[in-house]
Formats: structure tokens, C-alpha cells, sequence
């Protein structure tokens, strides 16, 4: 994929408009707000800030090494594809491997709220891939791409078939990797996306929430969130889950939660008296 | 793969190794083995009430300093219950090579976490087995100025065995004007219930943020405001059942209006998925220790029942 292609891709993922669940939820910012956060803080400009940094830092510490391994098995998925004489063998392995990924990440996320939200969001980005980003029947065939994408299709449909059945949890980090893979964003540009989404459904929610204005989210998005996103993502864009490495260093490069208050207040979202978010 | 809990199998006692192993003897309890190396000491008082001893995990000098290492690998066999204490809060002293490194003025600004000494580490590794019970309930661990600290704690239970697991930590000292100002803290639970991994709680505080700009730094303190205590509770089997239920209905009953300044304490509780066995995952912030500790010592009060009361009273002090 050349760099026309990627970029067109990361337009079509950054749409707004998208049916991924995002506008559904806050990721704890309305419960933070309703508990008297920040503590300190009592403009509600810097409110917001405050929050998308703590909360975006402490999400991509926990969550990108899970984006990153899940793009990693879906890369290795594909280039594998060529040499390979099963196909259904490797789509086996593959899966069998996001499902080691998506357990552990269920284990990590010891607060329910999230937990739901985050399969919320996963199972509907395999669905935006299967329904959105799907060759329409009304175009002919690229014969050039089809053995990949029927391969990648094909897996992606057991994937959504184990979230049904339960036997997986699907998770957001992992189906977003193994979505961005699939459509053949690099890694680099994944996790970036990804950090870049979280940041910027949080100020949805904040315009919602009345924390800040329609412009004032803009100015946010363009001169605060900016350098944020760039500094987490290469903070963490080499953190590994450790299912994937013999050797993985857990203690310095595996997933970790880092902000206990945010995690606490997230998980008393339910106890609001009234709500507007799922989380 | 994971290569914590390997490291955890010790052969023979290394430096501040320590060993527990307890099983059902007749109506009461004996331990098969019970040492410990330097810096760590077990100690274990006379109770009365059957099927349960008491151990307190200690260190000389009542703290860790910089590098300092304790394996600590406990068995309780079906039928017994282990009440695991410690006699006032862990204290971690900093980082040996850091302590050299701040009498010098220059050095403190090329002091970055890989170039400071070891830090100071602790493992426990357990095993539950049958109807055998783990009360784990130390005082917690408080990180001094710069200190480095790693807890690496594995639970392995039977189904049918239970675990009550309590890892809390402080800002500091507070009366020298300390407020999460310690360099790192990392803490590892896991809990495994008939060879199925049921929760990784992986809980790690540093003060490494750079600053980005035009944004203000966060620091630790800034972030955790206005508290200065978090506690974990994990809580497993089926001995905890009715803890489980009673915790549950007092949060479901917590209705949360709009506030303009945060609450002294609060608290939140999560069902741990699991299809092996229930527990529950309890998190609790206060802005004083001691008011989280009553926190703590209401919400497991009737636990008294299962341990008895001189011994909840040790735990609780």
C-alpha cells in the first residue's frame, strides 16, 4: 500500500460519523466531572484538558500494547498467507492467538464499565469492517487483491463468530488492531489513530457534557491534544502485551494501569443518579 | 510469555527468602516449614481459634532500602487458613545509588530511572489448595522520597479454595511534607483459580511524565488529588461469598449526585469475570490511611466470624 492508499484509509477512519459506539461513551470523564474532579481545577476549559491527559495517558500505557500486538498477528497473518497451503490452518493459529490477547486483556480490566464499553466498541468496528469497508457486490473483482482480502474476510467472519458465541470478549485495543491491519495501515500509523480517536471522542463527549464549547473542543483538538497524542504514542508505541515475545520484559514494557482514581471513578459510572454516556 | 511467576519458584532460601508451608493437623494447624532469611523474619504468635495461624512478615529495621530483594513462597493446604500480617507499614526506603547521587547537586538532574540503583523488589508467591484460605491483609507500603518499589504477588488457587488479598499504598510521609513524590510503584496481582488466570491487576505510579508542551505537567500528585491513600481488594472463593454480596448491595445502593468538590473517601467495586469461581475486585481512595483502614476494617467486619475476633483485631489494629 503505497502512502495515497494509507492516507485515504486514515480519512475514512477518522470520520466521525462512524458507527464504532465512541459517541456512547466518555471513558469516565462524565462520572469524574459528577464526583467534583478535578480537585483543583475550576475552569472548565482546563477541566477537559485535564482529563483527556490523565486519561490518555493511562489509556494507551494499558491499552496500545494490545493494538499493537493484535496488528502484529493480523501482519503476520498476511504474509504468511502467500506460503501457506492451509489457509484455514493459519487463520486458526491467528485466531487462536487474539483470543490469548483479548483474555488477558479481559483479565487487566478489572472494572466492568470498561470492560462493557470496550466490547461495545470492538464488535462494532468487525462489523464497520465487514458491512463499511467490504468490496460492494455492485463492483467487479479485483483479481490483484482478492485472494487477500477473501482471506482476511474470511478470518475476520470467525472472529466475529467466536464475540458471538461468547467464547471471546472482542475487545476494542484488539479488533482495532486486527481492523487496522487488515486494511493495511501500518502499525506506526495505528496506534496513532488510535490515541487520536480516544483523545478526540473524549471531547465529544465533553461538548456533550457542556465542558467546553463546539470551537473551544477544536482549539483543544488542534493545539492541546496534538502534542499529547504524539508524546503517548511514542511513549508507548514499543510496550507489548507479552503474548507474542519470549523475553518480554513485563515489569518496564507490559500493559499497566496508571491512574487509579480515574479507574475508580470510571467504575462508578452506574451509580450516577442521571446520565447521558455508558460510560 | 509470562515470565514472572518462574522467577518465583525459589529451590532453596536465597537472601530475604522466606517460606510458609501450613496444613491441617487433627482439629488445628502446624507449619511443615516456617524460615526466613535476612532482611525478612516470620514470626508466628499463638491463637487459639482451630484450623487458623497467624504470621507476620517482618523486616529488620521495619523497612526495605534500595535493592533490597524478599521472596516469600507460602502453602496452605485444604482445611487450613493462613492470616498473613505485617507490623506497621512497609516502608521503602530509596534507591541506594540515588542517595549517593542527591548529595551531589548536579547529578539530580541526569538522575533518570534506568541510572538510578535496583529497585527494591518483593515477591510472594502462594498456593491455596482444596477448601484452604488466604487472608492477606499487611499494613500498607509506603515509599519514601525517590524510592524505587516492586511487589510481584501470585495467587494460585483450587476451586473451592478462597483468598482475601489487600495491597494498599500511601503517598508518603506525609509529615515531611512528602506527597507521592517517590519514584516508582509497581504492583503485580495475579490470581489464578484451577489453572485459569482470572485477574492481572497490574498497578504502576511514576513521576516520569515529561513535560509537554504548551501543556501544564501533570504530576502523580496532581493526578491522585486530593487523596493520599488507594487501596485494592481482590476477593475470591467461596468462603468470601457472603463478603462479596454484602459489598455489592451497599454500592449498588450509593446514588451519586452532582458534586462541586470531591468526597473524603470513595470506593467502587467490579465483578471479576470468571467462569471458575466468583470474586470481586474492591478499590478504595481516601485522603487519610487511617480513614481507609476503618473503611476497610467496617466492610470486612464480619469477617470476624470466619477468622475470630482477636485475630480480625491484629489485622485491624
Amino acid at each position: 500500500m503505497d502512502g495515497d492508499d494509507e492516507t485515504y484509509i486514515l480519512l475514512l477512519l477518522s470520520d466521525s460519523n462512524l458507527p464504532t459506539g465512541s459517541f456512547v461513551a466518555s471513558a469516565g470523564f462524565e462520572s469524574f466531572v459528577k464526583h467534583g474532579f478535578p480537585a483543583d481545577w475550576k475552569s472548565n476549559d482546563a477541566t477537559t484538558l485535564i482529563f483527556i491527559q490523565d486519561s490518555l495517558e493511562t489509556y494507551a500505557r494499558s491499552a496500545l500494547p494490545f493494538v499493537s500486538d493484535a496488528h502484529r498477528l493480523v501482519d503476520r497473518f498476511k504474509n504468511s498467507l502467500d506460503a501457506a497451503a492451509d489457509e484455514s490452518h493459519l487463520s486458526d493459529t491467528v485466531l487462536s492467538d487474539i483470543s490469548s490477547l483479548d483474555q488477558l486483556y479481559t483479565t487487566m480490566t478489572l472494572n466492568h464499565v470498561a470492560r462493557r464499553a470496550s466490547k461495545a466498541q470492538g464488535v462494532a468496528l468487525l462489523t464497520l469492517y465487514s458491512k463499511g469497508f467490504s468490496r460492494p457486490p455492485s463492483l467487479p473483482k479485483d483479481p490483484s487483491v482478492s485472494k487477500l482480502s477473501d482471506a482476511i474476510a474470511a478470518m475476520l467472519e470467525k472472529l466475529k463468530l467466536m464475540i458471538r458465541r461468547e467464547g471471546i470478549d472482542g475487545h476494542l485495543p484488539i479488533c482495532w488492531g486486527v481492523l487496522t491491519s487488515a486494511l493495511g495501515l501500518t502499525l506506526e500509523r495505528s496506534q496513532y489513530l488510535h490515541l487520536f480517536l480516544h483523545a478526540r471522542s473524549l471531547l465529544s463527549a465533553s461538548v456533550r457534557l457542556n465542558t467546553v464549547g463546539p470551537y473551544g473542543a477544536q482549539q483543544l483538538l488542534l493545539h492541546g491534544v496534538r502534542p499529547l497524542v504524539q508524546a503517548e504514542a511514542l511513549r508507548c508505541k514499543d510496550l507489548r502485551t507479552g503474548i507474542l515475545d519470549v523475553g518480554h520484559d513485563d515489569m518496564n514494557d507490559g500493559p499497566a494501569m496508571i491512574w487509579p482514581l480515574g479507574e475508580l471513578l470510571a467504575a462508578r459510572h452506574d451509580l450516577q443518579h442521571s446520565r447521558i454516556f455508558n460510560s | 510469555m509470562d515470565t514472572t511467576s518462574s522467577q518465583l519458584l525459589i529451590p532453596k532460601i536465597n537472601l530475604g527468602g522466606g517460606r510458609i508451608v501450613l496444613s491441617k493437623d487433627g482439629p488445628s494447624v502446624a507449619f511443615a516449614e516456617l524460615s526466613s532469611t535476612y532482611p525478612l523474619k516470620l514470626l508466628s504468635p499463638h491463637v487459639t481459634e482451630d484450623g487458623i495461624a497467624v504470621v507476620y512478615a517482618l523486616t529488620y529495621g521495619g523497612g526495605l532500602v534500595g535493592g533490597d530483594q524478599v521472596n516469600l513462597t507460602a502453602t496452605i493446604g485444604s482445611g487450613a487458613t493462613l492470616v498473613l500480617l505485617s507490623q506497621g507499614s512497609t516502608k521503602v526506603f530509596k534507591t541506594r545509588l540515588d542517595q549517593r547521587k542527591s548529595s551531589n547537586v548536579s547529578a539530580r538532574h541526569t538522575s533518570r530511572p534506568q541510572e538510578r540503583g535496583e529497585p527494591t523488589t518483593q515477591r510472594m508467591e502462594f498456593e491455596i489448595s482444596g477448601d484452604g484460605a488466604l487472608f492477606l491483609l499487611p499494613e500498607p507500603v509506603t515509599c519514601f522520597r525517590a524510592a524505587a518499589y516492586n511487589q510481584i504477588q501470585t495467587f494460585r488457587l483450587d476451586i473451592g479454595s478462597s483468598a482475601v488479598i489487600l495491597d494498599w499504598v500511601t503517598s508518603g510521609r506525609k509529615s515531611l511534607g512528602e506527597e507521592w513524590d517517590f519514584s516508582r510503584y509497581y504492583s503485580l496481582n495475579e490470581v489464578w483459580v484451577g489453572g485459569t488466570r482470572i485477574a492481572k491487576d497490574v498497578m504502576l505510579l511514576d513521576d516520569q511524565s515529561a513535560t509537554i508542551p504548551p501543556l501544564p505537567r501533570r504530576t502523580l500528585r496532581d493526578k491522585l488529588a486530593p487523596y493520599s491513600c488507594f487501596a485494592t481488594l481482590i476477593l475470591v472463593g467461596p468462603l468470601l461469598q457472603p463478603t462479596i454480596a454484602r459489598i455489592a448491595t451497599a454500592y449498588e445502593a450509593i446514588v451519586v449526585f452532582k458534586r462541586t468538590t470531591p468526597e473524603d473517601l470513595i470506593w467502587s467495586t467490579s465483578p471479576i469475570p470468571a467462569d471458575c469461581g466468583s470474586g470481586s475486585v474492591v478499590r478504595v481512595a481516601g485522603k487519610e490511611p487511617e480513614a481507609v483502614k476503618r473503611w476497610l476494617k467496617d466492610t470486612l467486619g464480619h469477617l470476624e466470624d470466619v477468622i475470630g475476633t482477636d485475630i480480625y483485631r491484629r489485622a485491624f489494629l
